[in-house]
């Protein structure tokens, strides 16, 4: 066939595309229509485009403070200078406590001193101090917080940024440091949407005298994160998992769904608890290199087959049964290398402890036995007849399925990418190369996530697989995995678009909760659950550490789930025409 | 099928996820990378023992069943476990179910007194906004049914210390408005911290130091640690010697509930908000049945209908959620126990974990699935009561 040939073909996959596209967006504007006829639906929108926005630009809406070093890229935010605690909208935060070592300038014979920002890291990494502009001399202190007379220091004259000691301070012997409180001229804090002149903290400072608005404004990015992270990581496995259960039905079903039952016994907060607690050895989360490719390997082959079997041969579908005891010793001689001779020492290196060598021995085996389950009825049809010949159709471009096969080639690339781009090419392949508490709570919250969402789809599945087209695919030949992705999982994204919006709020609860007790962020951290619990220390009376970050959880959760009740009723089948 | 060989049904359901439980349990105490026996000896794991010639870390070890292989382990765990031992606690020093047994009836208390606020706030609000469908205050009762799910429970719970307590310069509206001394509600504690409270915890009913029973004879001794229950039962000779603010059972039983308030309001507030919706579409959907419209027709009044005819068929399908909503409180209460200084699960599930505690975190994580697969049991077969149509499946 020569290219001319293919016009026809290629004029009609063209075609296909173009309605599909057109179809989209016809369903778009229609679905915009029943959203915007509710008002909270609308203001969840708003709420959440306003909280990713804020999370996107928090470098530019940030407050430039003395106390967050803009310079450090991990967003940590330093102690070296005295604590202080600002009220919302006091005066303070322009307010500067130097301490000054009197010892260190009797050494250096030195009869005064710049005034001097806290110290800073530079991006070589080295450290440095601005010079700041002294706009008010408020009071001297010694090194107990005890005044002494202002007159004992002068700010020079001329630019405003070096003091002169006195010689009665500096031949006092017994005072060592001495605490210079100024305000100082802060231009950096004098931001485009701030009103001319307003030099005050809205939010107040902590204990640590760093900006309260500043640290909310970068942990919209950490919970905003792992919302994300944990409710796609959740709806892949579920969606997974739910949809093998209800498609095969019978023991497969079965063994899934109480396997479910035991996840919904425990409550998700105790089980993440639990889940957490397990991973405190564990700090980098690596898989073996076989492992790491057997995955998108195993998934490119059950992909691979379904699609190209279908679209090269139609209608094929009786093939030579495979060789039943053949199959039950490659089962078994499996099981019995992966169980005794088999590289569990070092499985995933993870932790040393028995305990955990044998649980992931565990799930090993669960995932090789789960393909197998998966494939069984893929495998019965297995023929490797032709196999060359049939992956060079799939890749020819008038071949109107063509661009499914498309997608296995990203999956391929994937693989590959991820081989190359991890680590040291030492037999290992790091999955997540920091694994610090923060990704220690989205594992615990995936691992206690996935259940809900298996349900839903298999009752979706199950309803979609009693539906008309779905037979009429089947009483084709088309094979399971063509049915699975092709007729029945795009009839059943609605209700998982809206658990997946409501999960992100409830991911952003959990998480800042699990936060709050101590096991989320890191001390310091810029993250909204450990910033409430950081305020408790000082609760009933600087009510205001805890307030704002609590009122930034609440208005991200009540965002997102506005917005999947307002999808909720897009989706809903009774508003559709 | 009739209701017994349903109820038989649906116990011998639970089996299977009871095992898968205790697996589940036995796998994160193997993982957790604590060494329960090294705990246990602490500094003296070194010391070899004369006569064995072993050191004492092999003695635990050996007393703890650890050399075992694990499918030898999870075999002595089970037989403990039914035998009612649950393994020593080595943060308490004490036997994890005398540890659980102390912890489960507070957050329990809690859970079922937050449900108790819940319902009637949930179901009521739920009625008026279907009944007033798409009017104002539907629209307000919907907006509230999202907000009360997405506060975070402990930020809630620290805001209402704030309005309702007291010892602050800002906030507590209690005193001013209402010339309260101390705020409206106590915002610490399960009691007074003058008071003594008479039960398993406390001196006052080791009847062998104090000669005192503190109840009944026919009562569980120590009490069932219910307050609210046991606050009724406590005899005469114990309140006589307590603080004697407090020398009644009415005002043990007053002491108790105003404590319960602030933790269970805080708690009930979520599962409110989803109940309100539940009960919402419920209701919406039984208002169109035939026998609705056939109520209308026979010139019942409106009230008449939504009350007796559409509000009792609306709630049977609210009774599932009652189930979920006992384990979302239970969970919930892990952030609400340590804001309020609760002692209850929640609490020891946090110590049990920041101290690698393994044998107590099994403990709370069992208990409370048994605590949650007995609730959903009762609510799966009063469900099957009420609607027969349920057992037919």
């Amino acid at each position: 066939m020569s290219w001319e040939d293919g016009v026809e073909e290629r004029g009609e996959s063209l075609r296909r595309i173009r309605e599909s596209a057109a179809q989209a967006r016809y369903d778009f504007k229609r679905g915009w229509k029943i959203y915007r006829r509710s008002l909270l639906a609308v203001i969840g929108l708003l709420m959440v485009i306003s909280i990713s926005v804020v999370s996107i630009f928090a470098d530019d809406l940030a407050v430039e403070h003395p106390g967050r070093n803009l310079q450090d890229t991990r967003d940590v935010w330093h102690i070296d200078y005295e604590p202080r605690k600002a009220a919302p909208f006091s005066d303070e935060c322009d307010t500067r406590y130097q301490k000054v070592s009197l010892t260190t300038l009797r050494r250096w014979d030195a009869n005064g001193t710049n005034a001097l920002s806290p110290t800073r890291v530079a991006d070589n990494n080295s450290f440095y101090e601005d010079i700041l502009v002294v706009t008010e001399f408020i009071e001297l202190q010694d090194r107990y917080g005890v005044t002494l007379g202002n007159d004992l220091v002068t700010l020079e004259t001329s630019n405003k940024s070096y003091f002169w000691i006195s010689e009665e301070l500096m031949e006092n012997n017994s005072l060592t440091q001495i605490k210079l409180i100024y305000k100082f001229e802060n231009d950096a804090m004098h931001h485009w949407w701030l009103p001319d002149g307003y030099d005050v903290c809205i939010f107040g400072t902590n204990d640590e005298g760093q900006d309260l608005f500043s640290k909310i404004l970068y942990g919209s990015r950490v919970s905003l994160t792992i919302g994300f992270t944990v409710a796609t990581l959740t709806v892949i496995i579920g969606t997974i998992i739910g949809s093998i259960s209800g498609y095969f039905g019978g023991r497969t079903d079965e063994v899934i769904m109480r396997i479910t039952d035991i996840f919904f016994a425990v409550p998700g907060l105790i089980l993440a608890l639990a889940f957490v607690a397990a991973l405190q050895a564990i700090d980098n989360f690596t898989l073996p290199l076989w492992f790491a490719f057997l995955l998108p390997l195993s998934g490119l082959c059950i992909y691979f087959r379904s699609t190209i079997f279908d679209s090269i041969m139609p209608g094929e579908t009786s093939f030579p049964e495979a060789n039943l005891p053949l199959r039950i010793i490659v089962v078994v001689s499996l099981v019995v290398l992966l169980a005794l001779g088999g590289p569990w020492k070092d499985f995933f290196e993870l932790a040393d402890s028995s305990g955990w060598r044998i649980f992931a021995s565990l799930i090993g085996l669960m995932i090789v036995g789960g393909i197998f389950i998966l494939d069984r009825r893929l495998m019965d049809n297995i023929s490797l007849d032709g196999v060359g010949s049939r992956t060079l159709n799939s890749l020819d471009w008038r071949n109107p399925y063509r661009y499914l096969t498309f997608r296995t080639l990203v999956i391929f690339i994937a693989s590959i990418a991820l081989f190359t781009w991890s680590g040291d090419g030492d037999n290992e392949v790091t999955v997540i190369d920091n694994f610090d508490r923060l990704w220690k709570i989205q594992i615990a919250l995936v691992f206690t996530g996935w259940p809900g969402y298996a349900r839903l789809i298999r009752g979706q599945v199950l309803y979609v697989k009693e539906m008309t087209f779905v037979e009429a695919a089947r009483s084709v030949g088309a094979p399971s995995g063509r049915i699975m992705f092709r007729h029945i999982l795009p009839n059943a994204w609605a209700p998982l678009l809206v658990a997946f919006t409501l999960d992100i709020g409830g991911t952003i609860l959990s998480a800042s909760g699990l936060s709050f007790i101590g096991l989320g962020a890191e001390p310091g951290a810029a993250e909204w659950g450990k910033l409430v619990s950081d305020g408790r220390a000082h609760f009933p009376q600087d009510y205001w550490l805890v307030l704002f970050p609590g009122l930034a959880i609440a208005y991200t959760t009540l965002g997102f789930n506005l917005l999947g009740d307002g999808l909720r009723d897009v989706v809903d089948p009774k508003n559709r025409r | 099928m009739n209701t017994s060989e349903f109820i038989v049904r649906r116990i011998l359901l639970l089996i299977p996820v009871m095992i898968g439980v205790t697996v589940f349990t036995f796998a994160i105490a193997q993982i957790i990378p604590a060494d329960p026996a090294a705990i246990l000896c602490g500094e003296r794991c070194g010391l070899v023992d004369p006569v064995t010639g072993k050191t004492m870390l092999e003695l635990q070890r050996e007393r703890l069943g650890l050399d075992e292989p694990v499918i030898e382990q999870f075999r002595l765990y089970l037989i403990n476990l039914a035998e009612g031992d649950w393994g020593e606690s080595t943060t308490y020093n004490r036997p994890t179910s005398d540890v659980v047994r102390d912890a489960a009836p507070v957050t329990l208390e809690m859970a079922l007194f937050a449900l108790l606020m819940a319902y009637p706030i949930g179901i009521t609000l739920g009625i008026l906004s279907a009944v007033w469908q798409d009017q104002v205050f539907d629209h307000i009762s919907r907006f509230l049914a999202i907000a009360f799910v997405s506060l975070p429970i402990f930020w809630l719970a620290m805001m209402l210390q704030l309005v309702f307590g007291t010892g602050t310069d800002v906030g507590g509206i209690c005193d001013p408005i209402f010339g309260t001394e101390g705020g409206c509600f106590p915002i610490y504690g399960r009691h007074d911290a003058a008071l003594t409270y008479p039960d398993r915890s406390s001196s006052l009913c080791d009847t062998a130091i104090t000669g005192i029973a503190c109840y009944p004879s026919w009562y569980p001794s120590g009490g069932t640690g219910f307050h609210l229950v046991d606050s009724w039962f406590v005899t005469d000779e114990a309140l006589d010697n307590i603080n004697p603010e407090y020398a009644s059972n009415y005002k043990l039983f007053d002491d108790t509930l105003v404590h319960l308030i602030l933790p269970s309001f805080t708690l009930g507030i979520a599962s409110a908000g989803s109940l309100l919706r539940y009960m919402r579409a419920s209701l919406l959907e039984v208002m169109n049945e035939d026998y609705v419209r056939t109520a209308r027709a026979k010139g019942l009044s409106e009230s008449r209908v939504i009350i007796v005819h559409a509000c009792r068929n609306a709630l049977v399908p609210i009774l599932t959620i009652l189930g979920f909503s006992i384990g979302g409180a239970i969970g919930g209460a892990v952030l609400t126990e340590s804001i309020f200084a609760f002692y209850g699960m929640g609490n020891v599930a946090v110590d049990a974990i920041i101290n690698l505690d393994y044998s107590v975190l099994m403990g709370v994580t069992l208990i409370t699935a048994i605590i949650f697969l007995m609730s959903n049991l009762i609510v799966d077969i009063l469900y099957g009561v009420v609607d027969p149509r349920v057992r037919l499946e």
